[in-house]
């Protein structure tokens, strides 16, 4: 992990750039009580350097799969994928990954929890309880410090998981549904507030949703899957310029073309997929 | 810009201030305390209410519905458990018992936990190893019991190791259950993160199962009396077990009672550190409804 960012802090080929992800025709079978399920089909994409890309499709079709596969918990059937010039192999280190349970560890405290991708690599507990409180400060959690997850709500408890991730500072991020269990208010809260962490950080975002709106207020590319198995089905960029107020946004004349333009692709998929089931 | 009807909010002379906002507060933490402190006491008299109650049925019924020689009564239990003191023979006895609860506990736990620690690492092992455990734990620990006297004498020994084979079995498999019952995708998140395998066991995988072990051991301080009482009837001269059994052999039913209730104070007294202990360590779970 350390290697990879030395030579990307030296200056090494762009190609070595850990923040770039090169995906090539990725495949993924599951193989459960006997039976085989291609899960992923042939994926091939380019991610750059301090893109935030979304993967969206209907439920089922492969988008946390492959989001696994880049964070080395799935292994790859077939194909390859690489962050900077390092295959993915086994677990990925280089990474923040965030999924839709926030996954705190409900016998710690909210201040040891951020603090605990620190504790894990030997920060002194004085220093990685500074770093923490600094973070938690950041994302609006000054004084949640001691309470443990099940005290805090499900938008609190989202803030301090991206806390926790963004305390290692890794290039790349891969997010899963980061927002689907919470209300609608504290969904766009999230948004807003995950934008500003994110603009000028330069890292990638990797994010996967089935939420269109969601989709189009975030990224800068929208990779809609198809139904199982999942393949690519088309890739959108999506123009919108920043910084964007993801309160307002539904009210621009592009947005509203974006999403039709979108939805007749994503509706296609959604409804091939619930024909299957 | 679209229109919109907007009322104002009325506001009553009377907006509480700061203060009055806190006092409000105050006075709710007072309400519940108190609320609270009723429950308990409603709760304490119930318990001396039924206890009295039981005792006087238990005074009155003895001798008339049920022979008094096989039944005794609350105070001639109470007058054997006095002269039990007074002559040091609970003492002498209950020093025994309580050395042969204590190391069987304490060592069946710890042991137990060892073992199922392991066992989640060594997995394998722990597939080839399981039929034998289960049959293991099929078997009656009664049932040992015979041949652990025949093995290792009249001495502590054979108490230690009926005591701790109690507490063992019950203890090893909770823990074992909540080791595995640790969720993946904590496990994977740690994994990203750059958590070693020394690091999953020690800071994800072990603390998840702490509910499970605090449950084992609830459940077990009185198997771990049991295993220690039953040592001391098959053979032995001293402990509880054996003041029971020797009572007993002389139709002297006070003695057996008052024997009785010496090993029910001990349970007790253990149980409410087994509590300790437990809010000690469970003070991150959110307070359920079943809660004391
Ligand atoms: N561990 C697994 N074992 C077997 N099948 C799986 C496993 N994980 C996912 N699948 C299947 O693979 C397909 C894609 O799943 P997933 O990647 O989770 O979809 P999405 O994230 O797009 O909703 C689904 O049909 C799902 O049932
Ligand atoms: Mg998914």
């Amino acid at each position: 992990m350390t290697a990879l960012r030395r030579a990307a802090a030296a200056g090494g080929a762009p190609a070595g750039d850990p923040r770039r992800l090169t995906l090539e025709r990725l495949y993924k079978v599951y193989v459960s009580r006997g039976e085989s399920l291609l899960a992923v089909r042939d994926v091939s994409l380019k991610i750059e350097p301090g893109e935030f890309v979304t993967f969206l499709g209907p439920s089922g079709c492969g988008k946390s799969t492959v989001l696994n596969m880049l964070a080395g918990l799935e292994s790859i059937t077939d194909g390859s994928a690489h962050q900077g010039g390092r295959p993915i192999t086994g677990v990925n280190t280089d990474v923040g990954y965030i999924t839709q349970d926030d996954n705190l560890l409900p016998w710690r405290t909210l201040l040891d929890n951020v603090a605990f991708p620190l504790e894990l690599r030997g920060v002194g507990k004085g220093e990685r309880r500074e770093r923490a409180h600094e973070l938690l400060r950041s994302v609006g959690l000054a004084g949640f410090e001691s309470a443990y997850p099940h005290e805090l709500s499900g938008g609190m408890r989202k803030r301090g998981s991206i806390a926790r991730t963004l305390l290692v500072d890794e290039p790349v991020i891969l997010m899963d549904e980061p927002f689907g269990p919470l209300d609608a208010q504290t969904r766009l809260l999230l948004q807003d507030e995950l934008l500003r962490l994110w603009s000028g950080s330069g890292k990638t975002i990797v994010f996967v949703t089935h939420d269109l709106v969601e989709a189009i207020a975030l990224s800068d590319r929208i990779v809609i899957f198809t139904s199982t198995p999942g393949t690519i089905k088309s890739i959108h960029t999506i123009d919108i310029p920043r910084p964007r107020d993801v309160f307002h946004i539904y009210e621009t004349d592009r947005f509203t073309e974006l999403f039709d333009l979108l939805w007749a692709e994503l509706r296609e998929e959604i409804t091939k997929a619930r024909a299957r089931h | 810009m679209a229109e919109i009807q907007t009322e104002p909010v009325t506001l009553l002379p009377s907006v509480p201030l700061d203060a009055d906002e806190e006092r409000l507060q105050l006075r709710e933490v007072e309400r519940t305390r108190q609320a609270q402190r009723r429950t308990l006491i409603w709760i304490v008299s119930w318990r001396l209410t039924l206890l009295v109650v039981l005792l006087f049925g238990w005074y009155f019924a003895s001798g008339h519905i049920v022979d008094r020689l096989f039944a005794s009564n609350p105070i001639d239990v109470a007058k054997a458990f006095g002269d039990y003191i007074g002559d040091g023979t609970l003492w002498y006895n209950l020093r025994y018992t309580l050395i042969e609860v204590a190391v069987g506990y304490g060592a069946g736990t710890v042991i137990a936990l060892v073992a199922a620690g392991l066992l989640s690492i060594f997995t394998t092992a722990h597939r080839v190893l399981h039929p034998f455990l289960m049959a293991l734990y099929a078997v009656p620990k009664i049932a040992i019991a015979p041949l652990m006297i025949m093995w290792f004498g009249l001495g502590l020994t054979p108490k230690f190791l009926l005591s701790g084979i109690f507490v063992f079995f019950v203890v090893f498999m909770n823990t074992l259950a909540g080791l595995r019952s640790v969720s993946p995708s904590l496990i994977n998140v740690a994994r990203v993160m750059g958590a070693r395998r020394h690091q999953l066991l020690l800071k994800v995988v072990f603390p998840s199962a702490t509910p499970n072990v605090l449950t084992a051991m609830r459940i077990t301080v009185p198997e771990a009396m049991v295993g220690a009482i039953v040592g001391e009837f098959i053979a032995g001269n001293r402990g509880i077990g054996y003041l029971i059994n020797s009572a007993s052999n002389q139709y002297n039913t006070a003695g057996v009672f008052a024997g009785i209730i010496a090993i029910l104070i001990v349970v007790l007294l253990m149980d409410s550190l087994v509590t300790l202990l437990e809010r000690r360590l469970m003070r991150w779970r959110p307070p359920s409804a079943a809660d004391r």
